[in-house]
């Protein structure tokens, strides 16, 4: 019955990975022919990809970009998964009320949010590039919100955590060692989503008067669309790198077991 | 093993509306083991969360060995507690489960992982370190549960229901388990359980609590053979009301005079509480008229339902073969086989 079941759904499963495969990768794919191309010989080769490299600012931005990135990452994690716990353990109606908190940064224009950000911040700290992952924060609020929820409510939470303390670790450890390794999947689907907004974010890094990479690729486009391109498609790398070192500090453990 | 005396003083635990502990006082023993038994919402539950540090009581004080621990975190209080829900950390394996308490206490790896294989060796369990918890049974996780309450010798060890969500034959091996444990490695124990035979059957003595208040607390023979309210009468094992009067410190019970141990009044209706197995059902003649509804064969015993003619329904324990040849629709006469009996007013 399953079997039918699962024969029967199989043809539109395929149909629909087919269809975001495309979505995703031909646009992807014709970058980068496009990245290519050299006009002046009429075929192809690598000479945006070594302009691009040659560029004193890149390493320079993508540096930049990356930390700030990795901030943004810390700075979520150490704010929403202590919060989180604490709401998934606490029976007060907080709960919806943060709930629905979570998502205004989906409906407030970014404008309105940078200017707010300018006028609230304290002077010393906008003067400084790390106000930026603070904003990020708040912007990845809404992602980054909803990945450790899932996560927290498909574990008894209250039970470990019970468990935990009366073993002898405090909330520090709790969350250290029993919580974050249980919800893996959802930590590293936040460090993703975070990772991945905070380093594309171009719209409030510009109103805020900071220049970051994806500012800096705007800029270089203007006089080089094709070298522009080609930093694009090696910027698409340096995530991938980030996150595949991410996963092989915090390994996954082999809960098939070793019998 | 350090173990050491328990003793809740005047605890008061307010939810809401709800007084969960009213005045709770509780004192349990070195390597004793006590039971807090008692019907759902009674405050079983809330005083061993008080104990582990998990809830923080209104008022009272929690002592152990005459220290207050009343506002220590229920991380600093070393209590080893199980629970009724499967509580192993999914992350870890079995030893690292069992571990994890020292590991917490920074004990090194090599010991840490010594003493985890001897506690697992100890529940039988040490064949199985290097699974992960999922691949245990509900048994083996409560097993491997208890094992890491033990790891780190805790001066209280807390069960909190920790059978009931298991199969009845495993319920029983596990508890005699606990049990054993319990008395090899002399751990103060508090056990909170709503099953009376689960109580009855591992405890030193059992606390019977109602309304947050603890009723009674003495060995389970006392508890069943003297208890000291009709609450604990009739919700600790099966309890007859039978309908009767009361004059001059006897009432009568199917004609014969029985002195009563408690008068509520001094004459007048009341029921008399009697335990079926002080009930015999036989053809001999006597007052006691009766027609057998049913007899359930349990074994050794049987148990047989009767009917008087005022209608009220009367269970009795037998032994089978005193009761083989007694049959549902047959007239017969009851007898109780007790001086003394318990009465409560109407």
């Amino acid at each position: 019955m399953a079997k039918a079941l699962r024969m029967k759904l199989l043809p539109p499963l395929a149909l629909t990975l087919l269809l975001l495969g495309l979505f995703v990768f031909v646009p992807m794919l014709s970058a980068f022919e496009y990245s290519i191309r050299t006009p002046a010989t009429g075929g192809y080769g690598w000479t945006h990809y070594h302009w691009a490299i040659s560029e004193e600012d890149f390493f320079h931005y993508i540096f930049r970009s990356t930390w700030l990135s990795g901030v943004t990452v810390l700075i979520t994690l150490l704010i929403l998964v202590p919060t989180l716990v604490w709401i998934h353990l606490s029976d007060s109606k907080i709960r919806g009320i943060i709930d629905g908190l979570s998502l205004l940064p989906l409906v407030i224009p970014v404008v309105a949010f940078a200017v707010g950000a300018q006028i609230s911040f304290p002077e010393f700290v906008q003067n400084t590039v790390l106000e930026l992952p603070f904003l990020y924060f708040v912007l990845a609020l809404p992602y980054a919100y909803r990945s450790l929820d899932i996560g927290l409510n498909s574990i008894p939470l209250k039970t470990l955590s019970e468990a935990a303390r009366s073993a002898g670790a405090n909330w520090l450890r709790t969350i250290i060692s029993v919580i974050i390794p249980v919800i893996r999947g959802s930590v590293m689907a936040t460090i993703a989503l975070t990772f991945a907004l905070s380093l594309g974010e171009y719209t409030l890094t510009v109103l805020l008067h900071w220049d970051t990479f994806p500012t800096w690729v705007t800029y270089v486009a203007q006089d080089n669309i094709l070298g522009a391109i080609a930093i694009s498609m090696m910027s698409l790398i340096i995530p991938f790198i980030i996150l595949t070192a991410v996963t092989l500090v915090i390994p996954e453990r082999n809960m098939q077991g070793r019998k | 093993m350090s173990s050491k005396s328990l003793s809740l003083r005047n605890i008061s635990k307010r939810f809401g509306t709800v007084n969960a502990l009213d005045n709770f006082n509780l004192e349990v023993g070195v390597g004793e083991l006590v039971a807090l038994l008692g019907p759902s919402g009674c405050g079983k539950t809330t005083a061993l969360r008080v104990v582990a540090g998990l809830e923080q009581q209104d008022n009272g004080l929690v002592m152990v060995s005459g220290k207050d621990i009343s506002d220590m975190p229920a991380h600093q209080r070393n209590m080893g507690m199980v629970f009724q829900a499967y509580s192993l950390f999914p992350n870890l394996t079995v030893e690292e489960n069992v571990a994890f308490g020292l590991h917490m206490r920074k004990v090194n790896k090599h010991l840490r992982l010594k003493k985890a294989r001897e506690l697992l060796e100890l529940v039988g369990l040490d064949s199985h370190n290097k699974r992960f918890t999922h691949q245990l049974s509900g048994g083996q996780q409560q097993r491997v549960a208890l094992a890491r309450a033990l790891a780190f010798e805790p001066e209280i060890l807390l069960l909190d229901e920790p059978l009931s969500a298991l199969d009845a034959q495993v319920r029983v091996n596990l508890r005699e388990e606990i049990r054993r444990l319990q008395l090899s490695l002399g751990t103060t124990t508090l056990f909170v359980t709503h099953d009376q035979e689960e109580a009855m059957a591992v405890s030193d003595r059992v606390g019977v609590m109602n309304h947050g208040v603890l009723e009674q607390i003495d060995s389970p023979d006392t508890l069943y053979n003297k208890p000291s309210s009709t609450f604990v009468a009739s919700f600790v094992g099966t309890m007859n009301r039978i309908p009767t009067q009361i004059s001059n410190g006897m009432v009568e019970i199917f004609g014969i005079k029985v002195v009563a141990l408690r008068r509520g009044q001094e004459s007048g209706n009341v029921y008399a509480l009697v335990r079926p197995e002080s009930i015999d059902v036989s053809r001999v003649a006597g007052a006691g008229h009766a027609k057998i509804i049913t007899r359930s064969f349990m074994g050794a015993s049987s148990l047989i339902i009767c009917q008087t003619p005022d209608g009220s329904v009367i269970q009795a324990l037998m032994p089978s073969h005193y009761s083989g040849d007694l049959h549902p629709g047959e007239e017969v006469n009851l007898h109780v086989t007790l001086n003394e009996v318990l009465v409560s007013n109407v």
